[in-house]
């Protein structure tokens, strides 16, 4: 029954792929954070004109992550890579407060796409590591993240260059996925 | 504000900081002097290159703000402190003062961790200030705690620090919006009409039209946009017919070459600068589904191009398109 059970288990979820964007703005550390992700390392970026794609193995789900540069005009070609996503993940620089306000306007905007209706999110209060980075609960205020409604949402405080946070994120990822959301 | 003074006052934001950068000394990237930078830290006031940006960002806020002058928005305090400072000659000679024997400046070739080295000791250590000026050094014990944090940062850095993610990064250069007109003579697939849908897929990307119900001439005149990258290839594009209990049907499909739109547009650069002209042509052949010559044209400073496709591998039907280019200006 164990065995059976489990079989039954994996070949539902055993090779379950999830489609993945990560958003924010620019200098929020997404790209750190993907590398972090996939490679287990800290790379040393420069900004993405574009995107990097990268498939990333994890609690048995094949995350397919998409992650779009967050410069002001890149911001537009979000919305072509909308289609089939899962789940966003939401990068702020917690310690860039001055434009935390632009972050939560974003966030927002993003929520409110027809597209993304069915998508779970997931957000990272990023660079915890650098002096006057807000915590959680001082981000989920400035993102406004109580005005969420009809979606399934987390928020985690990461560092990507200590590697802090970020499969914590993943784990609520891929059992809120599991579950059924997203 | 009204829409149009906004309009105006950011358009003249934007003509400062351009001045600014054309300035003899901003032609050259503040830490390592590579030609051309266009990427500049705001609070500090140095136009820099994107290798050093990359270092510069990578410091956090509270050291360096980065900027693209091309890519972002800019407040008019953030252009305004850009202008106090005067350029790249001007900060050098506060940030450069007293660079000590020994001490080089990194060059346009120079490794990550060089750069990361300089930048750091130039801007967040500030050991190249006028002595007078300098931060207490390693005396106190908070400027000790903050190079002991910092160095440790910067190990973190100091990982063999794989530039796959450069080789990577897959760059836009801009964005096409197609607008699906209408379909005329399609193909039956139900009993005596069809439900079209039109699929484009451009690298990665798939975006669709709605599904007319039991029309085979259908008028969708819908948006949709794709992001262009570097290294792009033609829009495929088909029709299917929505089943709601089977696997919808094929009712015929087309290529679309961009070449031709993107190749004429970044000949003719700045659209706005023109009044309505043609400027290409994308030429009717065997090889492809014209049903005529597709002509380029400016019209009121965008770059737009009127298409209408023969549907390939399918008895019948064609597809009118019209395709607007939105270039990313670096």
């Amino acid at each position: 029954m164990g065995i059976l059970f489990s079989k039954m288990f994996s070949s539902v979820f055993g090779n379950k792929e999830a489609r993945i964007l990560v958003l924010g703005l620019d200098n929020a550390g997404k790209t750190t954070i993907l590398y972090r992700l996939q490679m287990g390392e800290v790379v040393s970026t420069i900004p993405t004109i574009g995107f990097n794609v990268e498939t990333v193995q994890y609690n048995n789900i094949k995350f397919q992550v998409w992650d779009l540069g967050g410069q002001t005009s890149i911001r537009p070609y979000w919305r072509c890579y909308f289609p089939n996503t899962q789940a966003i993940i939401y990068v702020v620089d917690s310690s860039d407060v001055d434009r935390l306000v632009i972050a939560k306007d974003e966030f927002h905007a993003i929520l409110e796409e027809e597209e993304l209706r069915g998508a779970i999110v997931l957000i990272f209060a990023n660079k915890q590591d650098l002096p006057g980075a807000l915590d959680d609960a001082a981000v989920t205020e400035a993102l406004e993240l109580h005005k969420i409604k009809n979606r399934q949402w987390a928020i985690f405080k990461t560092s990507a260059i200590k590697g802090e946070g970020l499969f914590e994120g993943l784990d609520w990822l891929s059992n809120t996925l599991k579950s059924g959301g997203g | 504000m009204s829409r149009f003074s906004e309009l105006k006052h950011a358009a003249s934001g934007k003509r400062r900081l351009k001045d600014l950068l054309l300035q003899s000394d901003n032609r050259f990237c503040a830490d390592c002097g590579a030609p051309d930078p266009k990427w500049a830290s705001a609070n500090i006031g140095v136009f820099i290159c994107l290798k050093c940006c990359g270092v510069h960002r990578s410091l956090g806020t509270h050291i360096s703000k980065v900027l693209s002058v091309t890519l972002d928005e800019w407040s008019d305090d953030e252009i305004d402190s850009m202008t106090e400072v005067g350029g790249n000659s001007s900060a050098n000679a506060i940030y450069e003062a007293f660079l000590p024997e020994g001490v080089s400046k990194p060059g346009p070739d120079s490794s990550h961790e060089e750069r990361m080295r300089f930048i750091r000791s130039k801007y967040e250590l500030q050991e190249f200030l006028k002595p007078s000026l300098r931060i207490t050094s390693g005396k106190t014990s908070s400027s000790s705690l903050k190079s002991s944090f910092s160095t440790k940062l910067f190990d973190s850095f100091r990982i063999p620090s794989v530039s796959k993610n450069s080789e990577g990064m897959v760059e836009f250069i801009g964005l096409v919006k197609v607008k699906v007109k209408k379909g005329t003579n399609l193909a039956i697939r139900d009993m005596l009409s069809s439900d079209p849908y039109v699929v484009l897929t451009l690298g990665k990307q798939t975006v669709q039209t709605t599904v007319m119900k039991s029309n085979l001439n259908p008028v969708w005149n819908e948006e949709l946009m794709l992001s262009v990258p570097q290294d792009f290839g033609p829009i495929k594009l088909s029709v299917f017919d929505y089943d709601t209990f089977s696997a919808d049907d094929i009712m015929g499909e087309a290529e679309i070459d961009i070449q031709p739109l993107i190749t004429s547009a970044m000949a003719f650069g700045d659209p706005e600068m023109f009044g309505n002209m043609q400027i290409g042509k994308w030429l009717k052949s065997n090889d492809n589904a014209l049903v005529d010559d597709s002509i380029i044209n400016i019209v009121d400073g965008k770059v737009m191009q009127e298409i209408s496709l023969k549907l390939q591998n399918v008895e019948c039907g064609e597809l009118e398109v019209e395709l607007e280019w939105m270039p990313l200006d670096q």
